[in-house]
């Protein structure tokens, strides 16, 4: 499995994919120190609390990301069928379940990865400078950190659930947009804040999101041998 | 009789429509087998169907003495195969697309690589992508790929296409050598007669889904080799003479007064003089050619089944 990962990998050269996820953290780092940096000059408290400022970390990087997800179905899976290379790939002594596993493994992994060092990455940067420079009325304690850690990972594996969603959508067609819009509904209604609360809050929604894609990617493989393709 | 392919009223329906029905297929070892058709007459989907792409609706298929299933996985290893047209991952360069087949075929002969690129003339495209290549150039990679790992059976879905005349020549003589040297059994598809006529030992003939005749070559070049024929008055006793005194046997006495001599070691001269000297009467001879062209198209336009 490790192997056909591996494959996978070199056949598309995912490389650019860790390039890309490094660009948009950086994105988001400056965004977050852009709107910290008006609301002090302005005088208007934007981010009141680490407590809210480590919320909204989490949520853009999970909305990035399970977007990004999306990008690597769309060319790991949907692009394989849009593109017809199923039918070289599928002519190899491989079992079919094998491969599709391997590549829905590496979407997992990514996003579930991506969010965790992002999660980890902006939140130390963002911290470090927001001290330094006193962006936010509040201080930053040890204990909200440890607090924060298991709302993140459940977070995170919610998500890298949830974003084999488009994959039901994309497979409909082989439509690579309609697998990139489909993860944009999901961003927004798992990733939209109006003021202090989120449906991602209501823990309910995520999980049964994460079932929900757990399932497609199930039936996506399910009668993937008797498939003519 | 080891047959490599055997089909078994193999029939696909898509959508209500039987594209291929009740083919019975049958292919030796060792052997060049033309599959050979019409655009439209089935001849993609069977090879689909052999290489367990597309799933039969009905029928079966052994290869190697065993039976397809979902599962047959294993036996893809035996095989090379291009469907339709070389699909390749395309931002990958001759050399990648080579070691990444390799990769997945589980053959790790890293030096047969430069040796195909070799074979089929594709050593100086390092750096370029499979994106930028010509058809012909894919079609060769194509080729190139499927035969790297030697396999026992060669599926190829009209590899000419897209070829220079040169090329054709050579992947020709390439097939010829795969099949003689490594005991290679190729099935081979085209909808070019000429190319098949060179090419196969068998020819299995295929229109509207339909398996209409499945011939070995040299049976369609005795019924369909030159003849002469000869009208004379007293057709028995020229027969007769044409035995006794020049030794042919193969020969056809259609009606009384024609025969038609299929031996193409007499030339007409000798069998005029002969029959003349033996006292008969010649009212015309001539040496007739019957084209293989002519002959598929009999049999692809009407179905009917005589050779």
């Amino acid at each position: 499995m490790l192997n056909l990962m591996r494959l996978e990998m070199k056949k598309y050269k995912l490389g650019s994919y860790v390039r890309g996820a490094i660009i948009a953290n950086f994105i988001i780092l400056g965004f977050l120190l852009f709107i910290s940096l008006i609301s002090k000059i302005e005088g208007e408290v934007e981010l009141e609390n680490y407590d809210m400022a480590l919320t909204i970390i989490d949520s853009f990087v999970r909305a990035t990301f399970i977007i990004f997800a999306a990008t690597l179905i769309a060319k790991l899976i949907i692009g394989e069928y849009k593109n017809k290379t199923i039918t070289t790939l599928f002519m190899y002594p491989i079992n079919r379940k094998k491969l599709i596993v391997a590549k829905l493994a590496i979407v997992i992994l990514f996003t579930f990865c991506s969010i965790i060092i992002s999660n980890i990455l902006i939140t130390t940067i963002f911290s470090f400078i927001s001290v330094t420079y006193q962006l936010i009325p509040d201080t930053l304690t040890s204990a909200l950190i440890m607090q924060q850690i298991p709302s993140m990972l459940m977070h995170a594996i919610a998500a890298s659930g949830m974003a084999l969603i488009p994959l039901y959508f994309g497979m409909r067609k082989f439509s690579i947009t309609t697998t990139i819009i489909s993860s944009l509904f999901i961003v927004m209604i798992v990733s939209s804040n109006s003021g202090d609360f989120s449906l991602n809050d209501i823990i309910v929604i995520p999980i049964s999101l994460a079932l929900i894609g757990i399932s497609v990617a199930y039936l996506a493989i399910r009668n993937i041998e008797k498939m003519d393709v | 009789m080891t047959y490599i392919v055997k089909t078994n009223h193999l029939t696909k329906v898509f959508g209500g429509k039987e594209v291929v029905s009740a083919v019975n297929m049958h292919v030796k070892k060792g052997e060049i087998y033309g599959f050979l058709g019409p655009n439209g007459a089935g001849k993609t989907t069977v090879m689909k169907m052999l290489t367990n792409l597309t799933k039969p609706t009905s029928g079966d298929i052994e290869i190697f003495g065993e039976k397809l299933t979902n599962h047959s996985y294993e036996v893809l290893k035996r095989m090379g195969t291009i469907i339709e047209y070389p699909i390749f991952y395309e931002k990958l360069t001759a050399r990648e697309t080579l070691e990444l087949h390799c990769e997945y075929m589980g053959y790790y002969d890293k030096a047969e690589i430069e040796h195909i690129l070799d074979l089929v003339k594709l050593t100086n495209t390092d750096g370029k992508r499979v994106k930028d290549f010509s058809l012909g150039m894919k079609q060769r990679l194509g080729i190139g790929r499927a035969i790297i790992t030697k396999p026992e059976l060669l599926i190829l879905d009209e590899p000419i296409n897209g070829l220079d005349p040169v090329g054709i020549k050579e992947i020709r003589e390439l097939f010829k050598m795969l099949c003689k040297e490594y005991g290679i059994t190729i099935i081979v598809s085209s909808h070019i007669l000429a190319e098949i006529e060179q090419l196969a030992d068998t020819i299995g003939v295929i229109n509207n889904g339909r398996l209409i005749t499945e011939i070995s070559m040299d049976n369609v070049n005795r019924s369909q080799t030159d003849y002469i024929e000869v009208v004379v008055n007293d057709g028995k006793k020229a027969a007769f003479i044409i035995e006794s005194k020049l030794n042919i046997t193969n020969f056809k006495l259609i009606d009384n007064g024609c025969i038609r001599i299929y031996d193409s070691s007499v030339s007409q001269n000798i069998i005029s003089r002969t029959l003349i000297e033996h006292d008969i009467e010649i009212e015309g001879i001539s040496k007739k050619t019957n084209s293989l062209e002519d002959y598929f198209m009999k049999l692809i336009n009407g179905g009917v089944v005589n050779a």
